[in-house]
């Protein structure tokens, strides 16, 4: 079978839609009150060092995704059971994904549908994208990332049209404040959206030019953090702190008040959609690197042999995890704070550490 | 020029030993063919008697499919050995009269010797004349083949304001001639082959060496020579025959009966498939934004062609998007309409019984059923049955209270819509889709038409034509191809080959870059 390669600009769109996906309309690190958008900068310094550390790995083992090296530099006794656990998280991560969109969308405009019609119609889309196989979904992604990009011009460009920006909700941040920026940075928001990256850890084998991987990826997380951080600041000057912390979803709440001319109004819309795309492309992601792990651990060779299973796994408990929405934010907290940080900044760090140590000491055979 | 020939030639070399041989006797050969023709009455068979060798000599043709003249000056020359003296010489004994023939007296084209009777009956229905001579076990067959033929015409289904108005017709000759009357370069190469156990059809490829991939022509020959079908009447049989992606909605094969859409489709390094008995040019590898443009974006200003071009991708979405996104706001999303525009909505369809996708589903298949019986119909009465369709069903259906007049709307809209892709199979498909899209917009409102729409580009991102990505150069993305994609830039900057299908000759102006 031909190895499926794909390009530097459809990785760069996949990382960017990637890291747009949810982030861009939940409300990220609320703890740094009216200085979000700062705190996604203050963020982006770490989270360009991990995605350096995840394309260093790469570039040393340039065929294997990240469960495949994990055995090489741990060893397989240590490195399997590691490469397993992985699994779950991805796919629980998946699903926090999937019961976000549905939970927006039956709050915007389906309460009359049950939850399980709208994530399964997600879910069979996500089943069909990767049968397709990772070739075909990054030339969707290009395609998609050049929609989302259109509609985040047009949105944004409406909200400040019709004079809803006040800046002062966004300045002065004082001293005080950026601490706290500081704090809801780091881990918060280095993790999720950034830390997540660590799902194209099992893309990467795919990639055409290993030279680029740096600068692609970097510049993908650079460009994704400044649209981030602008759209949570016309969010925030638009919402006021106050608001923006209480609201489920603070662009949804935002576009709902634009109304230019008496004409342009009512472009929730786009909203839905931007959210459809990310939750599509995020989810794609990591049910990808969760069957790509999974069947590197027990030699599968068809990838198309695991599709079916994760995608039933991540549909229910998508809504088996979670008995309402209040309980699954509380629960995304815990799992953002003691969970998450393992796979996506832990491992790595200490595959990194172990891989410079036997280089050094010579103890690969 | 390496023309690659398949299936059995003419000259029998290929399966020469199977084939039943000819006799030496005229008389049996005579009698066999007849006989494999069941006597059919237009097989003309003229006797002569060559007196300076004493020979029997016949000539045989089929009526109606040969050039009459071309047949007569054929067997004139032949038997002009009849009369030495005037510098052609005499055969020397019986068996020289063939090489005789052909060196010497014969003008006519395409002069080949025949030892096996198949091959014989084959060139025989092709239209060539053949001259059987007693006592030798061999036919001379040379191309004649003429008759009736449609003349060059005006295109009728791809018109254009300005440009070229000739057609292509069903004659494969003409057909070529009329694409190398455009390309008079020593590179435009052409290969034919003949397809279809029964009908043996007469196909062309065409492409110009250099421009075309070779691995692209090479591909397409295997694939041809592999295929196994005992009829191709028209060249759509081809197209389904050598589709990847069988149970695709999307045609992956260009189209067309201009010769000059074929003649800048091969300048682009694409490839061209010419069958005998068809106007209709098959161009591949054809990706899905060739099926948006036609030839006249090129003929007019750039500004002007790059607003129609961007009309046309508009025009797509709403034929395809429409009706959902009218069903889906109705039933699910009331508030994205304004609030008096609305309440005008609801009070049009306060006396209407059905839902609003019923609704919508029934006036989209009137207005299919209107479109195909307009089609079918001899063009007086087509036009009367789009007023009654169109006028009188339309203004019925509301007046009813069946219909809403906003569903009318909605529907004749995207109906126009439709006809303004300029590729009517790309635009079959697209109207095909939309119920799909209908559906999942009743169904799931907006949501289901996003999943839709996700998916209907994730399977046209999958689909490949002859090797070439479906929808590039979009995804893949290619920067160089943006230039004649959405928009068309004025030709001085175009000065590169689409990326995906050209070889190594990117460059279209020599030089041009340079300055």
């Amino acid at each position: 079978m031909r190895k499926e390669s794909i390009g530097s600009f459809q990785l760069f769109a996949m990382i960017v839609l990637f890291e747009l996906g949810t982030a861009l309309v939940v409300p990220i690190g609320l703890e740094s009150g009216h200085a979000v958008w700062v705190s996604i900068l203050v963020a982006l310094p770490g989270g360009v060092l991990l995605v350096l550390i995840y394309d260093y790995l790469y570039r040393q083992f340039p065929d294997l995704p990240i469960s495949g090296y994990m055995r090489r530099i741990l060893g397989p006794a240590v490195g399997w059971p590691l490469g397993l656990l992985f699994v779950p998280v991805l796919l629980y991560n998946g699903s926090r994904n999937l019961r976000e969109a549905g939970d927006l969308l039956i709050s915007a405009s389906y309460d009359k549908t049950p939850v399980i019609i709208i994530n399964s119609i997600m879910v069979i889309a996500v089943m069909y994208i990767l049968y397709m196989g990772i070739e075909v979904f990054a030339r969707t992604a290009e395609i998609y990332f050049m929609i989302t990009m259109v509609m985040g011009l047009v949105c944004n460009f409406v909200v400040i049209a019709a004079g809803l920006v006040k800046l002062h909700n966004l300045f002065p941040v004082h001293p005080g404040e950026w601490l706290e920026a500081l704090r809801s940075a780091y881990p918060n928001i280095w993790i999720f959206p950034y830390g997540e990256l660590v799902c194209f850890a099992t893309i990467l084998p795919h990639f055409k030019s290993a030279r680029k991987v740096n600068k692609v990826t970097v510049a993908a997380l650079v460009l994704s953090s400044f649209l981030l951080s602008f759209t949570h600041a016309i969010e925030m000057s638009v919402l006021g702190a106050d608001i923006y912390s209480r609201t489920t979803f603070p662009m949804f709440t935002t576009i709902t008040l634009v109304n230019v001319a008496n004409f342009i109004q009512r472009l929730d819309a786009f909203v839905i959609l931007t959210l459809i795309i990310g939750v599509f492309f995020k989810m794609s992601v990591y049910c990808y690197a969760a069957v790509a792990i999974a069947a590197d651990l027990f030699r599968i060779r068809d990838l198309q042999k695991l599709v079916l299973p994760v995608g039933v796994v991540v549909l229910l408990s998508s809504f088996v995890s979670a008995e309402n929405y209040p309980a699954h934010m509380a629960d995304g907290v815990v799992f953002l704070e003691r969970i998450l940080p393992i796979p996506c900044a832990v491992v790595p760090i200490l595959l990194f550490a172990v891989h410079r140590l036997r280089l050094r000491f010579k103890l690969y055979r | 020029m390496p023309i690659r020939k398949t299936g059995s030639t003419p000259d029998g070399k290929k399966e020469g030993g199977q084939q039943p041989p000819l006799s030496a006797v005229l008389e049996e050969n005579l009698e066999q063919i007849r006989a494999r023709l069941g006597n059919s009455p237009d097989l003309v068979i003229r006797h002569y008697k060559s007196m300076i060798h004493e020979v029997q000599v016949a000539a045989i043709y089929i009526n109606a499919i040969t050039d009459k003249n071309l047949v007569d000056t054929y067997i004139e020359q032949a038997m002009k050995f009849e009369f030495p003296g005037e510098g052609v010489g005499i055969p020397a004994a019986p068996g020289d009269i063939y090489s005789y023939f052909k060196t010497k007296a014969v003008s006519i084209g395409k002069l080949k010797v025949i030892r096996d009777l198949n091959t014989l009956l084959e060139a025989l229905l092709s239209g060539d004349t053949v001259l059987l001579v007693d006592g030798i076990a061999e036919a001379l067959s040379g191309m004649t083949s003429g008759g009736e033929g449609r003349a060059v015409s005006e295109a009728a289904t791809q018109v254009s304001i300005r440009g070229s108005k000739e057609a292509f017709t069903e004659s494969l000759g003409t057909n070529i001639a009329l694409v190398r009357r455009r390309i008079k370069s020593p590179d435009l190469r052409l290969e034919t082959m003949t397809l279809g156990a029964i009908t043996r059809t007469d196909i062309s490829i065409m492409y110009i060496k250099g421009l075309a991939r070779e691995e692209a022509v090479f591909n397409l020959r295997e694939k041809l020579q592999h295929i196994e079908a005992d009829s191709i009447l028209e060249s759509g049989y081809i197209e389904q025959l050598l589709e990847e992606n069988k149970f695709s909605p999307f045609p992956t094969m260009y189209n067309t009966e201009r010769p000059d859409s074929v003649a800048g489709n091969l300048l682009e390094g694409r490839i061209a498939l010419l069958v005998d008995g068809t106007p209709f040019v098959l161009i591949l590898p054809a990706t899905f934004f060739v099926f948006m443009h036609t030839v006249e974006d090129y003929y007019q200003r750039y500004d002007v062609s790059t607003l129609i071009r961007l009309l046309r991708v508009i025009c797509l979405v709403v034929s395809l998007f429409g009706p959902a996104i009218f069903v889906a706001a109705l039933n699910f999303h009331q508030e994205m309409i304004p609030t008096p525009l609305l309440i005008n909505l609801a009070s049009q369809r306060e006396g209407v019984p059905f839902p609003t996708f019923i609704e919508a589903l029934m006036m989209e298949c009137t207005f299919e059923v209107i479109r195909e019986a307009g089609i079918r119909l001899p063009s007086p009465i087509g036009q009367t049955v789009s007023i009654i369709g169109g006028l009188v069903l339309g203004q019925a259906a509301v007046q009813a209270g069946i219909v809403s007049p906003a569903m009318v709307i909605v529907v004749s809209l995207t109906g126009i819509c439709s006809f303004t892709t300029p590729a009517f199979n790309m635009a079959l498909s697209i109207r095909f889709l939309r119920f799909g899209i209908m559906f999942t917009g009743a169904f799931m409102g907006l949501y289901g038409i996003a999943i839709a729409a996700l998916m209907l580009v994730a399977h046209m991102c999958s689909l490949r034509s002859l090797g070439v990505p479906y929808m590039s150069p979009l995804g893949p993305f290619s920067p160089g191809d943006q230039k004649d994609l959405f928009v068309r830039s004025p030709l001085h900057f175009m000065k590169t080959r689409p990326r995906l299908t050209r070889s190594k000759r990117g460059r279209r102006q020599p030089g041009a870059g340079s300055s």
